[in-house]
């Protein structure tokens, strides 16, 4: 096929070469004929042959020549009987330049006799059929240039007119009249045999145009009866895992894309008025770059119904996605005790996902290292782990025995790094399991924290732990009773597993609600600085001892060594070894309800958001301010952001909130939710978030203010300590 | 991902169907074009089965087709004539994507109209097509 279009091709451009020729010899011809005579008749040379047969013979030589070699190529295999035929032709120079007038035309339709145009009008079906839009000249030429007409002969039914034709093209170079005739009729007859393949052809492209047509049809209209599945083919399809999973893919798609605000087609040129100023709603929050503004709120009608929040989490990987666990729905008894829903900021009005557990979940958060897996601490002391490829069951969790924990765990952590990372439980019994991801059937680690002496009951119930950044080796633990207890996961120099006997951190009267450690992102440390929230209406700052320094402090008395101010502490209460040391909050925070959470920015570092019990909000700066807060906001009633009016109808004890959670890589929004189960998010405006607005000198003013608060501290310690 | 049972899919559905500014929605199967369910069209064939063409949101299908004339002209179509549309469009650009890549495929088209704003998911066995209003532009 491919070799046949090849020669196809050839033979076009050669057709075209001649036809070039030709056209030239003809332009050459008339004006030599006008020369010769009146040009009016191919006969009317004839008497004046044997005058100008020189010239004639030089025209044709002339005319004949240049086109000789070329078009002798493809002639030779074809037409040697029109060669041998053209001597006895040659009997007038009329004839001959008649027939010269006609050569053109065959030797331009491949240079073959009239038997092979007339094979070749036969062949055109297909041939043609190639080059529908060529001009009538360029079809006939094809019809002629087709060489294959001996094979299609005997399949043809024209076969017959074909010997005809023969006949008479054989017949026609031998006589000048004629040929003038049968040329003229052979035009005619080509003419009718174009117009018949025209017409077919037509017909044909137009029948496979309706076949499309049709078939189009068929596919669209046809195909709706068949399309019409009956009640069982619904039912299957609509409860097949297919379609489930379809559904739950393609409606996540769909409302992600309608949630999506900006209108990328808008035309600011013409609605220019129509656009809403932003500041405005800033204004009511404070000055623009402290405002405090709520972004979304999350609630799901069928899930988030009559759950309190108990922890919230933004994701480490993907800014957009925050979790919120959910306690039980007394109501529902059917549905699963704990929840997890994950929210994306861009679609407002379903979880991304959902996922179960078998109590109520009290603590949970993604892990840093692997995007896919978030881990949560139940009521029941199981340590449960999602994969948020997976179903909402937990892949993995930790038995219900005595090896792990047995009590309720309000505290998680993961601690590492990437490749050695431990999951760290706490439950309220005081005991601390390290855990592998990978393998939860079995605690790493074990750790049974005991109020140090002297105490009323060596028991302990921490309410929550927190790392430092640096350190995964050693925690604070908050308890119940008020007092911040360091504690070393494993034995160390001058110090056993378990809590650090030498120093506590005592200042609030009621269980301790949260412990953060400060970030330290900045080129200052600050990574000391401790955060504590307590029941006592109260949020302290505190300075951590490093561990050796606590130790070195113990160990050398008064000496004081490494702990600076802290040693001064220290020497006044101290006194060898198993002295107990009473570190004062370098700050005291006091509220007007109980805090329940109070967390670090991530990015600025005198920034800290705390969440109470009357449901507020504030963003306090200790850069700017120690005595109130720089901005301070409630979550609007649920349902009503962005209807402005945040009417107070719930009750008092709905609106608490008790968790809270900053985006952790701009620290740009916050989320906060509480006993309504609504997890509304924040955006904090430049001053008070952001990477790019943070200044250097505010590292170094709240290491100025630390440092003095710490000699303060330390100058009065001795006072308070012990 | 908690969704397991048929019950809660179509309640995703409902929910889509019943947001603010959406029109209509249509599942189709992939394959055949058959549709699935919609909300918010018309049905031709209503009569004929009844059951193929389940309104997902709380609307009466016969109060869809009762106000049938008037919803033509707040741009309501037959689902019938949608999912043909539809179908025959996205068959259309997948090719298209197909040429471009062969390894490549269609995840998601959206046409914006004058009007209104087509979001269509294509999936391996099923589609899914709403049709929802756009803020005024």
């Amino acid at each position: 096929m491919q070799q046949r279009k090849d020669e196809i091709l050839a033979k076009k451009a050669k057709l075209a070469e001649l036809k070039r020729q030709r056209e030239q010899r003809a332009k050459e011809f008339t004006a030599s004929r006008q020369s010769i005579g009146d040009g009016s008749e191919l006969v009317a040379p004839i008497p004046s042959r044997a005058n100008n047969r020189a010239d004639l013979d030089n025209l044709i030589s002339s005319l004949v020549g240049d086109s000789r070699p070329s078009s002798a190529g493809p002639r030779e295999p074809s037409s040697p009987a029109q060669r041998g035929s053209r001597p006895t032709s040659v009997v007038s120079a009329g004839q001959l330049s008649g027939d010269q007038s006609e050569i053109p035309s065959p030797g331009h339709e491949k240079s073959a006799p009239a038997p092979s145009l007339q094979t070749l009008s036969i062949a055109p079906l297909t041939t043609v059929y190639d080059f529908p839009a060529s001009p009538k000249a360029e079809i006939i030429t094809y019809s002629k240039g087709v060489q294959t007409s001996d094979v299609y002969e005997p399949q043809r039914a024209r076969a017959k007119g074909f010997s005809d034709s023969e006949d008479d093209g054989a017949v026609s170079p031998s006589k000048s009249p004629r040929k003038k005739r049968l040329s003229r009729r052979e035009k005619e007859r080509e003419e009718e045999l174009r117009q018949n393949l025209r017409r077919e052809i037509e017909e044909e492209l137009k029948a496979i145009q309706n076949h499309d047509v049709s078939a189009a049809e068929t596919n669209g209209r046809a195909n709706f009866p068949s399309r019409l599945l009956t009640n069982e083919e619904l039912n299957a399809v609509t409860s097949s895992i297919d379609f489930q999973g379809f559904v739950d893919r393609s409606t996540k798609v769909i409302e992600r894309a309608l949630e999506q605000e900006y209108d990328i087609l808008a035309d600011y040129a013409v609605d220019g008025l129509g656009a809403v100023d932003d500041d405005e709603l800033g204004a009511s929050t404070g000055r623009r770059g402290r405002r405090v503004k709520e972004v979304a709120q999350f609630w799901d009608e069928r899930w988030s119904k009559k759950r309190m929040i108990s922890d919230l989490n933004f994701s480490p990987k993907f800014p957009e996605l925050v979790l919120a666990s959910y306690t039980k729905n007394p109501s529902a008894p059917h549905d699963p005790d704990g929840l997890i829903q994950v929210w994306n900021l861009h679609m407002h009005e379903r979880p991304e996902y959902v996922f179960h557990a078998q109590s109520d979940i009290l603590t949970a958060r993604f892990s840093p290292f692997h995007p896919n897996f978030i881990i949560g601490g139940c009521y029941s002391g199981q340590v449960l782990l999602w994969d948020t490829r997976a179903k909402s069951a937990p892949v993995q969790k930790t038995p219900l025995t005595g090896s792990g924990h047995t009590h309720p765990i309000y505290s998680i952590d993961i601690v590492g790094t990437q490749n050695a990372n431990n999951i760290i439980s706490c439950s309220t019994d005081g005991v601390v399991c390290g855990w592998s991801v990978d393998m939860l059937s079995q605690p790493q680690e074990y750790l049974e924290l005991q109020t140090p002496q002297p105490a009323k009951s060596e028991e302990m119930a921490p309410t929550c732990i927190a790392f430092p950044q640096s350190d995964p080796t050693y925690f604070l633990a908050g308890t119940e009773e008020g007092s911040i207890h360091p504690c070393h996961r494993y034995d160390r120099a001058g110090a056993k597993a378990g809590v650090d006997t030498r120093i506590s951190y005592r200042g609030h009267a009621a269980p301790v609600m949260s412990l953060d450690f400060h970030p330290a992102r900045g080129k200052i440390d600050l990574g000391d600085l401790v955060l504590s929230s307590s029941l006592d209406w109260s949020v302290k700052l505190w300075k951590a001892r490093p561990p050796a320094a606590a130790a070195g402090s113990a160990a050398a008395g008064s000496a004081g060594a490494g702990g600076g101010p802290g040693g001064a502490g220290g020497g006044d209460g101290g006194g060898g070894v198993g002295a107990h040391v009473a570190a004062q909050p370098l700050m005291e925070i006091g509220r007007e309800d109980l805090v329940y959470d109070a967390r670090w920015s991530p990015v600025k570092p005198g920034v800290f958001a705390l969440v109470d019990g009357a449901g507020a909000l504030e963003i306090w700066d200790l850069t700017v301010e120690v005595e109130v807060p720089v901005a301070k906001t409630k979550p609007s009633a649920r349902g009503t952001l962005g209807g402005g009016a945040s009417s107070s109808n719930s009750s008092y004890m709905a609106q608490s909130l008790n968790k809270c959670s900053w985006e952790p890589h701009e620290g740009k929004r916050i989320a906060v939710g509480g006993l309504e189960g609504v997890v509304s998010v924040f955006e904090v405006g430049a001053e008070l978030g952001g990477v790019e607005g943070t200044k250097q000198e505010e590292w170094a003013e709240v290491k100025k203010m630390v440092t003095r608060l710490d000699q303060v501290m330390g100058n009065g310690g001795g006072e308070h300590g012990r | 991902m908690a969704q397991t049972t048929p019950d809660d899919t179509l309640a995703l559905l409902t929910r889509l169907s019943q947001k603010p500014g959406v029109q209509s929605t249509l599942v189709l199967s992939r394959d055949t074009g058959a549709i699935v369910r919609t909300s918010g069209l018309t049905s031709n064939s209503i009569s004929a089965n009844p059951n193929s063409t389940q309104p997902s949101s709380s609307e009466d299908s016969t109060e869809l087709l009762s106000n049938g004339a008037g919803r033509q002209a707040t741009g309501i179509h037959s689902a019938e004539d949608v999912a043909r549309l539809v179908y025959h469009f996205v068959g259309a650009a997948g090719s298209m994507i197909h040429e471009l890549d062969e390894s490549d495929e269609a995840k998601l088209v959206r046409v914006r109209t004058k009007k209104n704003e087509l979001v269509i998911v294509p999936d391996a066995k099923f589609l899914l097509v709403v049709i929802h209003e756009t803020p005024p532009a």
